[in-house]
């Protein structure tokens, strides 16, 4: 029988003496054969999680609850019925245990109930009760606790207790002025640092001869000669980014980023800096798929594409930051309960139904064979005038993929994103991403129809074709891999 | 007939609806339950469909998803919109393969490649201990077996340009009976994939065996190189290499202990079997029988977990999905959502997520096998799988105690896996070419 060796993922570095359960859906499950044969390990691949373990999602307030189990004598709280009763005992109550009922154990997987989070997905659930509580306390949770030291800050006290225990603790100085918390990122960044190859070529030209008995011979053209550091960098001393002195998570943050104004949920102060900031797009990038905040902006449509509004929100000026600072805001310290307040991430504006009813409508035109100009990755004529570096790129692909953009009215989400020059570029347009724009809502494509009938109901779709672009076997030829120039720094825009 | 459509909050009038029928049923069913909020399992469904129309042909309806999918993307949202918008990224990138247009599209990544220092690369494999955990593991493991060695040569197969090799130095360095001599060897073709530094491999060499210096290690570093092959393309420059991997080629002395490191680096070998081969041996099966020839004190295999060469689009694409959100995932536990560390080392998986769901054929080179398939090839291949002794099992716990929790290791037989929360994210695996006496 091979031992397995299931250190519990969610408790490693905590102090907590918690003992969780053996580790998640993707299992190693262990059947020894009857007749002495070698033993065979059934593993599931990611993504296909035990098929016989049972998915429970439980509501938040009681992945927050803590202490659920009270004694009625002494109002003492207890995280588990079983403590409780052992508890009782010693008040002379009547206690009972409650047996393993089944022979068999079903496996039990959590997943997050929070819709957008990764652990939604039943195929990312975790094995263990404590892990999903702490992951939706952690994730989903307000980070109260906060390291004095560096300013992380963590909404499960035991993992914050676990930080202040290394915090600061050991520090590891670079000539160059790093500072490492951990050894091993510091012996790998001094062994490629300038500094080092600066001092080595101080020592080098202060050596008589370079030939100590262990030097590094000098081989053939491939060896390198240590300590050889006339070639060293020209380069100029890099910024070394190291975990340790990366900017920390910033406190609200972590939820959803859109929060709301009417949802304060007791969260840290950045939020009135959201509230604000939202109309004007702070966090254009996150809360594309963030809720309407303005709901009673929809007004009666008067035309089938009417919604224009939900996205009204995110059309930028430049000037607007594109993300929320959280200087200032003040911190949660002192020992509370490990209680975290949960703020719900609000629905997204778009349910799939209506971006899909949206889809349906703006159709395919047969005549537009310019599918991909649309699909660009590149903004091209919106007047933010960025496109000036975008279309300057080597990067034939982005430029080729610009997008025109008509002025059509009644292309509801037009949504310009204009950011700033950043590496990961812009957004385009939606709806002219498919090069649709004097495209009437009449056609649609059979698939989508079929997609929408099945949310019930019939649309109109028209003479609706599947119309394919006659791609067939001819493409272009295809260039190598790694055929592609490299790019500017602005560098292509994104989705 | 009128019928309303409600969608949050808005109500919309659809004169004369009818019902459609369909050849493509499936579509129908599959996307039930993504009413409301567009969650992972959504998400999956919708590249899914757009994969699958790209497939068939079916422009329209792959531009009508990847309309809906732009809408949920963002590279700087959460960690489900961020791996959307990779997902979408690569899915734009395999239609224009498939749509002829008037457009001039050389075929290339879409994606912008990023140079790094040397020390930007340093700090970048620490960032999540998803690179380091390899190195800690397999430095111990080279450790151990070369105890008592005087000389040392390690083969060096990876694609981190030997980051891995300052702190097994440092621990030579302070062995109690003197460091050995060490000698690494590199190969001069690497894939074209992320993380790429803005300088050569010598002048890495160059700081490593100043590095090596300054301990007082007495160290070599080659790079081995085929000077007729510096134009051809990966695919020609690895079917050369099996003509390099020869004793004499590679100067094996007979008193060195061999090492084998073979870091994120097999899965760049094809497993296309040859046509003529009566054994099914593919470039993959060659190299590692041509390393077993070599006769090497200690063979490390570390890769990431997960079978991301399957024919099958679909699959790759779920696979892909339900994988690679583990960094994602780990990298939205610490940094923030602007970070740009965060948002290069994304990029730097989108580059693969782009190989693997944009490309067919040779210019797909991303053939990931999972740690249970790759052990079955190194035993197929005549390996004795080797137990990772109790000193590196500690020394991996202290590794993963000094990140974020959530991080997490399990064995899997003699393998040796990192988790995130409980899934499998990189395996290390360590063989010995001959049975150990015991």
């Amino acid at each position: 029988m091979v031992e397995l060796e299931n250190s519990s993922p969610m408790t490693l570095s905590t102090a907590s003496g918690e003992a969780t359960a053996s580790s998640l859906g993707n299992q190693i499950q262990d059947t020894q054969l009857a007749g002495g044969g070698p033993l065979k390990k059934k593993r599931n691949l990611p993504g296909m999680p035990d098929p016989d373990a049972e998915v429970i999602a439980l509501s938040p307030k009681t992945l927050l609850a803590t202490n659920r189990f009270v004694c009625e004598i002494c109002n003492k709280g207890f995280q588990r019925d079983q403590n409780l009763q052992l508890h009782r005992r010693g008040h002379n109550l009547p206690w009972k245990l409650r047996q393993r009922t089944s022979k068999e154990i079903r496996k039990r997987v959590y997943v997050c109930p929070e819709p957008s989070c990764v652990h939604h997905n039943p195929a990312r659930a975790l094995g263990d009760l404590t892990g999903i509580k702490k992951h939706f306390c952690r994730k989903h949770g307000e980070k109260k606790w906060k390291c004095e030291r560096c300013s992380k800050k963590y909404a499960v006290q035991s993992d914050w207790k676990a930080h202040m225990k290394t915090c600061g603790t050991r520090e590891y100085k670079c000539d160059c002025g790093t500072i490492f918390s951990r050894r091993d990122s510091f012996i790998t960044h001094r062994a490629f640092c300038d500094a080092l190859a600066e001092e080595s070529a101080r020592t080098q030209t202060l050596a008589v001869v370079n030939t100590e008995g262990n030097a590094n011979t000098n081989g053939n053209g491939g060896t390198m000669v240590g300590g050889g550091a006339t070639a060293a960098a020209t380069s100029p001393p890099p910024q070394p980014l190291t975990p340790s002195t990366t900017s920390v998570v910033s406190p609200g943050l972590s939820i959803q980023s859109s929060e709301i104004p009417e949802n304060p949920m007791g969260l840290s102060p950045a939020t009135p800096a959201a509230a604000s900031t939202s109309t004007s797009n702070a966090n254009v990038f996150a809360t594309m798929f963030a809720p309407n905040p303005q709901p009673s902006k929809i007004s009666a449509p008067s035309s089938f594409l009417q919604a224009t509004t939900p996205l009204e929100r995110t059309s930028l000026s430049l000037s607007s930051p594109l993300y929320l600072s959280n200087n200032g805001s003040s911190i949660f310290t002192g020992p509370e309960n490990d209680h975290c307040h949960y703020a719900p991430t609000p629905q997204p504006a778009m349910s799939a139904t209506a971006l899909l009813q949206k889809a349906a409508q703006m159709g395919a035109t047969a005549s537009n064979p310019l599918l991909l100009r649309g699909l660009g990755l590149a903004v091209s004529s919106t007047p933010a005038g960025q496109d000036a570096n975008v279309k300057s790129e080597n990067n034939i692909a982005t430029a080729s993929l610009a997008l025109g953009i008509p002025s059509n009215g009644s292309s509801g989400l037009t949504n310009p994103m204009i950011g700033s020059s950043s590496l990961f570029g812009n957004k385009p347009t939606t709806l002219d991403l498919l090069g649709l724009g004097m495209a009437d809502g009449g056609s649609s494509s059979s698939g989508l129809s079929a997609l929408l009938t099945s949310f019930g109901g019939g649309f109109n779709v028209g003479a609706a074709t599947a119309t394919s672009f006659g791609a067939g076997g001819s493409n272009s030829p295809r260039e190598t891999w790694d055929g592609a120039p490299e790019g500017k720094p602005n560098g292509p825009a994104l989705l | 007939m009128k019928t309303e459509v409600r969608g949050n909050g808005a109500s919309i009038s659809i004169q004369n609806p009818s019902l459609f029928n369909t050849p493509q049923d499936s579509i129908t069913g599959a996307l039930k339950g993504c009413l409301g909020s567009l969650d992972g399992a959504c998400i999956e469904k919708l590249l899914l469909h757009c994969a699958s129309a790209l497939e068939n042909n079916d422009v329209t309806l792959a531009q009508q998803v990847m309309w809906v999918l732009n809408n949920v993307a963002s590279s700087v949202g959460d960690t489900n919109q961020r791996l959307t918008s990779w997902f979408l990224r690569a899915l734009i990138s395999r239609a224009s393969r498939v749509c002829p247009t008037a457009m001039n599209f050389n075929g290339g990544s879409m994606i912008q490649r990023r140079l790094m220092t040397v020390t930007e690369l340093a700090g970048y494999v620490d960032l999540i201990p998803w690179h380091r955990y390899g190195f800690c593991v397999s430095n111990s493991a080279i450790f151990k077996a070369v105890e008592g060695c005087t000389k040392v040569h390690i083969l060096d197969f990876s694609i981190t340009h030997c980051m891995q090799w300052p702190t097994l130095i440092d621990a030579l360095a302070k062995r109690p009976d003197g460091p050995p001599s060490l000698r690494i060897t590199v190969l001069s073709c690497r894939p074209q994939v992320p993380p790429l530094l803005n300088v050569s491999k010598e002048e890495v060499g160059h700081r490593l065996a100043n590095f090596a210096k300054f301990r007082d290690v007495p160290f070599e570093f080659h790079v081995k190189d085929d000077p007729r092959l510096s134009n051809e393309s990966l695919a020609v420059q690895f079917e050369s290499l099996l003509t390099q991997l020869t004793r004499s080629e590679l100067d094996l002395r007979e008193d060195e202990a061999l090492v084998i490191n073979c870091q994120n680096w097999l899965r760049y070998l094809s497993d296309e079997t040859k046509g003529n081969s009566a054994h099914g041996f593919s470039l993959r099966d060659a190299f590692l029988d041509i390393i077993k020839g070599l006769n090497p004190r200690i063979t490390v295999v570390v890769d990431e977990d997960s079978d991301l060469s399957a024919p099958s689009l679909s699959s790759r694409i779920t696979t892909c999905f339900n994988y690679l959100w583990i960094p994602f995932d780990a990298l939205d536990t610490f940094l923030p959502k602007d970070s740009s560390q965060r948002l290069e080392y994304e990029s730097d998986i989108g580059h693969k997520i782009e190989n693997i769901i944009s490309f067919e054929g040779f210019q797909r080179i991303e053939r990931l096998e999972s740690g249970a398939k790759l052990s079955q090839r190194m035993e197929n291949a005549g390996f004795f799988s080797l137990a990772f002794c109790e000193e590196t099992i500690n020394e991996v716990k202290s590794l993963l105690d000094e990140h974020a929790s959530g991080w997490g290791m399990k064995r899997e037989e003699d393998m040796l896996v990192l988790t995130w929360k409980g899934h499998n994210s990189v395996f290390a695996t360590a063989w010995a070419s001959t049975k150990l006496e015991d």
